[in-house]
Parts: structure tokens; sequence; C-alpha cells
């Protein structure tokens, strides 16, 4: 595959980044047990336009959880998790 | 059996498949952009701020954040993304709100369209909002904003496409969705771009929110229709035009579902 020839020294690119988008629902399988969008939310749907209902959407929290290469880091724009939060949720008597 | 097969052959692997080599990933409608904001953004120099630090989208225009009169100064940009595979990659490496300080904001909105009134895309709207006490939400709140973001994502708010929207689909309703902490309590809304003023000629309009607020109360955050949700420190399921928020209250009329 094209991967094979990259540079060496550079670092590969992520699935993510290469993957393609899909453009027709019907074209993809899902493993056993993995559900498919609802069928009733895509009927009519445009190329690559679809809707997604939530049981189809949770299956994939478990399995994606790569930072995204574009995510900044999150102390630097201000996200930082509460002290008061934490220890509350180890087991401190709360207030 | 027989059709993954066939996926095989035509070299078909999602996430499900190969969760490292995939070589599909499943678009959203819209793309998305998540923001934020808290005390710890306001007056800091932070290297990233909204509008400069990343490249503008082709094709996409984002209204002067000049517009809102300073508003947008401390809210900064998280990222964009526009699969599902990336909204999850962002979830499960960001803070969920009820680890966030007080006074703190996500933002989701439709790529392009910025959180505040002044957006064109929100100026003639209004907001679904409910607001629920902290002491008794703090361990339902990260979920509820989860669903809260799939339903956005996943463009359920809107009703299904029928056969004649096929050529020219209508537009969304939604524009994005708001989670915020306070010492008390935890607000989350869905912001439509368009709202009723009461018209009869709106009624259409008005059952469309309608079924916005529905969706929100009953699968989303998983109350019954009938129950009744306001007490100490807590709302019903509430919209307001964002006209009518800005008098404060004079001559606003509620919508509760």
């Amino acid at each position: 595959s094209g991967v094979a020839k990259q540079d060496i020294t550079a670092p590969l690119p992520s699935a993510l980044a290469t993957a393609r988008i899909i453009d027709d629902l019907g074209s993809v399988s899902y493993p056993d047990g993995i559900l498919s969008p609802k069928i009733e939310l895509n009927e009519n749907a445009q190329p690559g336009k679809f809707r997604y209902d939530r049981d189809f959407l949770l299956q994939f929290m478990s399995i994606c959880k790569e930072k995204p290469d574009s995510l900044p880091a999150l102390d630097a724009i201000g996200i930082e998790p509460s002290e008061q939060n934490f220890s509350l949720s180890r087991g401190g008597s709360g207030r | 059996q027989v059709v993954d097969m066939q996926a095989q052959a035509e070299g078909i692997k999602t996430v499900f498949s190969d969760p490292t080599n995939f070589n599909v990933k499943h678009p959203l409608y819209s793309p998305w952009t998540l923001w934020f904001d808290s005390p710890a953004t306001k007056g800091r120099n932070l290297p990233q701020t909204p509008m400069s630090a990343f490249p503008p989208t082709p094709g996409v225009t984002t209204p002067g954040a000049a517009a809102t009169g300073g508003w947008m100064d401390d809210i900064k940009r998280v990222i964009s993304f526009d699969s599902v595979e990336e909204f999850w990659g962002l979830y499960n490496n960001i803070v969920p709100p009820s680890q966030l300080p007080q006074k703190a904001n996500y933002y989701l909105f439709k790529e392009g369209i910025i959180p505040a009134w002044e957006d064109e895309a929100n100026k003639n709207g209004g907001k679904w909002s409910i607001q629920l006490p902290k002491d008794k939400n703090r361990g339902n709140v990260d979920r509820m904003w989860l669903y809260t973001m799939l339903a956005a994502i996943g463009e359920t708010f809107d009703p299904h496409l029928t056969q004649g929207d096929v050529a020219n689909p209508p537009q969304s309703l939604i524009t994005g969705v708001i989670v915020s902490t306070r010492p008390q309590f935890y607000r989350l809304s869905i912001w439509t771009r368009l709202a009723p003023n009461g018209g009869d000629e709106e009624a259409a309009l008005r059952t469309r929110i309608e079924g916005v607020g529905r969706h929100f109360k009953g699968t989303v955050l998983g109350y019954t229709e009938a129950q009744k949700l306001s007490g100490p420190l807590a709302t019903e399921v509430e919209f307001l035009s964002h006209k009518d928020s800005e008098k404060k209250g004079k001559g606003a009329k509620k919508i509760v579902v």
C-alpha cells in the first residue's frame, strides 16, 4: 500500500487522518453484535449526510480513545479539572 | 457472513473490525466546533484564541466576533470535528462537566456559528433549557451532557426527511448545545435557529420547536412526559426566544414541555 512507500522518518498518519468518509451506509457491514445505524433515520439520506441514533453512537465510546491530533493542551486553554470535585469524588464528606 | 466477506474483499474496515487500521469513518451530518470558557479563560492571554489560532475553514464564514461586544473574547475554541470517530476521541480526552470548575461552559455549535445571540444563525432563535440542582445531579450531569451532544451530532432533534424533502432538505433547527456549571446548579441548553413569536401562521414552527423540547426532556434527559421538574434551584424544560431573554422576563412567553 501507499503507506509502505513513505519516508520512514515521518510519523505514520493516524488511521483517523487517512480513513475516507463513508458515503453509502449500505456499503458497510458491521461485525456480529454491533448495531447498524437505525434505518429509518437515513431513509432518503443524501450521500455522506447521515443521522445516527444514540445506541449506535455509544458503541464507539470504548473503541475511539485516541487523543485527536488537533486537540490543544487542555490546561493551555483553561480546561482544568476542579480540585474540589476531585477531593469529593475520592470519598470526601462533601460540605 | 456473505456480506462480511464481500466487504472484506472491497477492503472496507470500520473501527469495529480494526480499531487501529480502519480505513473508513462515519461522517457527521454537519461539522461541529467545541468552545469553552471559565473564570480561568477570562482576561488571560492564553496561547489559543478563538479566531486567530486556527486556519479559517474554506467556504465557511464565521461572523466577526467583534459584533458580540467582547462576549467572544474569553471564549476559547477547543476543536472542530466532522466524524463520529473524532467526536469520541475528543470525548475520551476532555474534562467532563462534573469535574469542571464553577462558572464554566462548554458550547458545542455547528461549525461557522459562534455561540452568541448575535450570530446570524442565532439572532432569530431561542433555546430550550433546564436547570438542575448541583448536589442532586453531580452523578447525572455527565450522562445528560453526553446524551445531549449525541442527539445534536446525530441530528436526531430534527424530524426525519420525507421523500419530498430529498431535493431540498429543510434546514436543521439546531445551532448548538451548551452545558454550564454554576455554584448551585447545572444548566443544559439547546439553541434553535428560529423561535415562534406567537402568530397563527407559525403553528408549524411551534410544533417543530415543541418536538425538540419533548425529545430533549424524554429521550435525552430521561424524564417522563408528565414529570414535573421545577423546585428549589430547578426549572422545567423551558423554551425562551433570545429576544425575550434580552428583555429579562418582561412579557416573555415561555413554552414548557
